[in-house]
């Protein structure tokens, strides 16, 4: 038994050996493959201080599409880092924007409002386990440090911390030799065929509880949390409403009660909103329900976000 | 709880730690708690269908132990096995029978009302041990006087619950009498047993199940050669998930000293269809329709047509056991059993011819390549009947073997311009693999040569197996196909 107990302790010490190579080997194999995950921007962001950082969901990403967020920066003369990451809230938004802040320094913080962000707990706590969030995000001890403490405050699963810590969903990743990027982006050209069907899906999916308005109060104390984090950095906030199809807008769920709730807060911290939700209704500026197409981004920021990110602060 | 989920992993240590530190005598105690909390654990109202089902079948076999009059006993069986198994299929096939009562229009504005529910996970497995204990009990294999919280063990079990094997208490209970004492050699077989399964559900079930799923979603658009490719695959994805859970079972039982029975053999390798389900394929299942149905029919007992009915009814009811697997719940699976009846009946019309053919040509029946040929040909009859067992209707069933025979011809062709892809050639790699395991295996078993090989060998196999794991399994599968009834 004896024997048996040594064997098995060396056994799993050779395991563990081969199992930190494997994981050191993964994370090198992220450095080179990396691309939208917005801690691996932060990694790799070469500034250390920027004019704007951009936080939201997928609606906020699609400005960092096939190259875009450089042209914004050649046209306004500004330093931009999109830190917007598929499906997530104010409260992982909140998670990226603290552990940016630990390396760099912002001026201005452009925040993209999607109510659906605010309805659910899928949009936050779970996406601190989302594998496929985790396995785009390098290893960091401080990162590591940043999200025990959601895991103690905040009701994030200890399972995210978990799979953090092993590199599991960076190892056990089909797509590691592929380049690390949401399926969105390779729509980013194609134009939308508005389809009634596809639209309730999409709601459906995107709105997967009911629109409870303590969780939705819940959502936005995390957003103002988000805000007085960015307060005490001295960064200005603006927040923004995207573009969105009526067919699609029209079947958002309380919308209206949301622009209430979510303008309450804003109006309590001083954060303009700009609602651009209506400026684009036409197909040809989407290349699915609720995506912007290049066309529609080119569009959106010489009319609107041009003007915005480029406004002197009168803070 | 999955064996595949984190969740598992870390409860599993758990209650190792715990069941060693407990008395011999009291082990069982510590498993009993341990299957309802995992049993109990996503869906904690399953318990009451459990508890139901142990309760019964405790009563009734506690009554037929004291029971002196036959039409007692009698009763108290009747009674047992109309609440246990009329359950399964009130489950299984009332809302499908009422629908198609109404379908078939025989009544006017004729509405019948629905159960609404579908059985509790495991419920067909568990309560086919359950029936065979209170059987065993009323035909005196088995005593009825016995410990209540070691009958609930019997039925919960954890390891077994979800897809079986579908144990016998006769195998089970004197284990648990003798005391569960796990040694190095049962706990390091046990261990590789569990890697094997995990690595037949995770890295080769799993991964085929994503091109199965697609083909067989869209039978109607999918390319002829697709769909073949999807019924080459499928009949790797049932035989690897559910013999995966099975040695995952099996080892997860050595650990604590249990020895459940063997549910699979290498299927693939049979000689005769005969072969694949008496001796090779859902070994347990099998087992207990023969005791339990085939044999008091009247068996091979009662001449030669009687024995052809009674083969067809197994295989009629074994086709109604496995309807609702996943696929739903439709004609096709009775289609399925009646042709895997015909095939016994076909081996048993020609088991003259080719016990002549073999005694004039002696050497043409031992030699290899003629094994080799009955093995294709058993499997490809084999895989003509998962086609049946797979399709969510009849009408897709009979439209998948349609379009793969309007174009069987042109088939070398379009094997040259097929474009597939990567997933697909990675398919069937890993079938490559099973097949040279398992042909490997026939001959000694491998976790034998393994325990003979040098240290390095071995554990070099060990690290590649655990490595294989984690980086091509898939692990967000929601379930074991077989675990869905």
């Amino acid at each position: 038994m004896k024997q048996f107990g040594k064997s098995a302790l060396l056994f799993v010490a050779i395991g563990l050996l081969l199992y930190a190579s494997v994981f050191v080997a993964t994370e090198r194999l992220l450095m080179r493959n990396g691309h939208s995950n917005p801690f691996f921007k932060t990694a790799t962001a070469e500034a250390p201080n920027y004019d704007w950082v951009i936080l939201g969901a997928s609606h906020a990403m699609t400005l960092d599409f096939g190259g875009f967020n450089a042209l914004m920066e050649r046209e306004t003369g500004l330093q931009i880092l999109n830190l917007a990451s598929q499906g997530t809230g104010p409260l992982y938004n909140q998670f990226v924007l603290e552990h940016f802040l630990r390396t760099h320094r912002a001026r201005n913080l452009l925040y993209v409002i999607d109510s659906f962000t605010f309805t659910s707990r899928a949009w936050n706590e779970d996406r601190f386990s989302d594998a496929k969030l985790i396995r785009g995000t390098p290893f960091e001890a401080a990162t590591a440090q940043l999200m025990w403490n959601y895991v103690r405050h905040d009701g994030v699963s200890p399972r995210a911390l978990l799979d953090y810590l092993s590199g599991f969903s960076k190892i056990n990743n089909r797509d590691r030799f592929q380049r690390d990027a949401w399926e969105g982006e390779a729509q980013f050209d194609r134009v939308y065929r508005p389809s009634a069907t596809a639209v309730s899906k999409r709601i459906a999916y995107l709105y997967p509880d009911a629109t409870a308005p303590d969780v939705i109060a819940r959502y936005l104390r995390d957003f103002a949390s988000l805000i007085e984090i960015a307060r005490q950095h001295n960064i200005r906030v603006i927040a923004v409403k995207l573009p969105t199809l009526t067919l699609f807008y029209n079947q958002l769920p309380n919308e209206a009660a949301f622009d209430l709730a979510s303008t309450q807060v804003l109006t309590d911290h001083a954060v303009p909103l700009h609602d651009f939700s209506a400026a684009l209704d036409d197909p040809r500026f989407y290349f699915d329900t609720d995506h912007l197409n290049r066309t529609g981004v080119t569009e959106l920021f010489q009319r609107r976000l041009k003007p915005l990110l480029t406004m002197p602060s009168t803070e | 709880m999955l064996f595949t989920s984190l969740d598992f992993f870390l409860f599993l240590p758990l209650v190792l730690a715990v069941f060693a530190l407990t008395p011999v005598a009291q082990r069982w105690a510590v498993l009993l708690l341990a299957s309802y909390v995992f049993y109990g654990y996503l869906h904690p109202f399953n318990l009451v269908y459990l508890g139901a089902v142990t309760l019964v079948i405790f009563g009734c076999g506690w009554g037929l132990e004291r029971a002196t009059q036959k039409t007692m006993r009698v009763a108290l069986l009747v009674l047992g096995l109309v609440a246990v198994l009329g359950s399964l299929t009130a489950f299984k096939f009332y809302d499908f029978i009422a629908g198609e009562i109404e379908h078939a229009n025989l009544f006017a504005n004729f509405k019948l009302p629905r159960l609404g529910i579908t059985a509790p996970a495991g419920y067909s497995f568990y309560v086919f041990s359950a029936a065979s204990y209170l059987i065993d009990i009323y035909v005196g294999r088995l005593s009825g006087k016995q410990n209540l919280g070691q009958v609930a063990l019997f039925t919960a079990y954890f390891p077994k619950i979800f897809a079986g094997p579908i144990e016998r208490a006769t195998n089970f209970l004197p284990q648990l009498l003798s005391g569960l004492h796990a040694d190095p050699v049962r706990f390091a077989l046990g261990l590789q047993l569990i890697g094997w399964g995990l690595f037949k559900k995770v890295v080769i079930a799993d991964n085929l199940a994503p091109l199965v799923d697609h083909s067989f979603k869209i039978v109607a658009f999918a390319p002829p050669l697709e769909l073949l490719i999807s019924t080459y695959f499928f009949a790797f994805q049932i035989y690897c998930d559910f013999s995966g859970y099975t040695d995952i079972a099996l080892g997860i039982s050595l650990l604590f000293g249990l020895e459940l029975m063997e549910n699979f053999r290498r299927p693939y390798l049979s000689r005769s269809t005969a072969e694949f389900w008496a001796e090779r394929w859902h070994i347990s299942l099998g087992r207990w329709f023969r005791d339990y149905l085939y044999i008091p029919l009247g068996g091979g007992r009662a001449g030669a047509l009687r024995r052809a009915i009674n083969i067809m009814i197994v295989f009629l009811v074994s086709g109604l056991w496995h309807a609702g697997l996943g696929y739903g719940v439709g004609w096709n699976f009775l289609v399925w059993g009646a042709l895997n009846g015909a095939y016994q009946w076909a081996g048993l019309a020609t088991r003259g011819l080719w016990r002549r053919i073999g005694e004039a040509l002696p050497r043409v029946t031992a030699s290899a390549w003629l094994r080799v040929l009955r093995i294709v040909i058993t499997f490809h009859l084999i895989l003509l009947s998962w086609v049946f067992f797979r399709a969510a209707s009849m009408h897709d069933a009979l439209l998948v073997l349609q379009k793969i025979g309007a174009r069987i011809t042109d088939l070398p062709h379009l094997l040259t311009i097929y474009p597939f892809s990567t997933e697909q050639l990675t398919g069937f790699g890993l079938i490559a693999f099973l097949l040279v395991y398992e042909i490997v295996d026939e001959r000694r078993p491998v976790f034998q040569r393994l325990a003979e090989a040098p240290v390095a060998l071995r554990w070099g196999t060990y690290y590649l197996g655990i490595f294989a794991l984690l980086l091509l399994g898939r692990w967000q599968a929601k379930e074991f196909i077989y675990m869905q009834f």
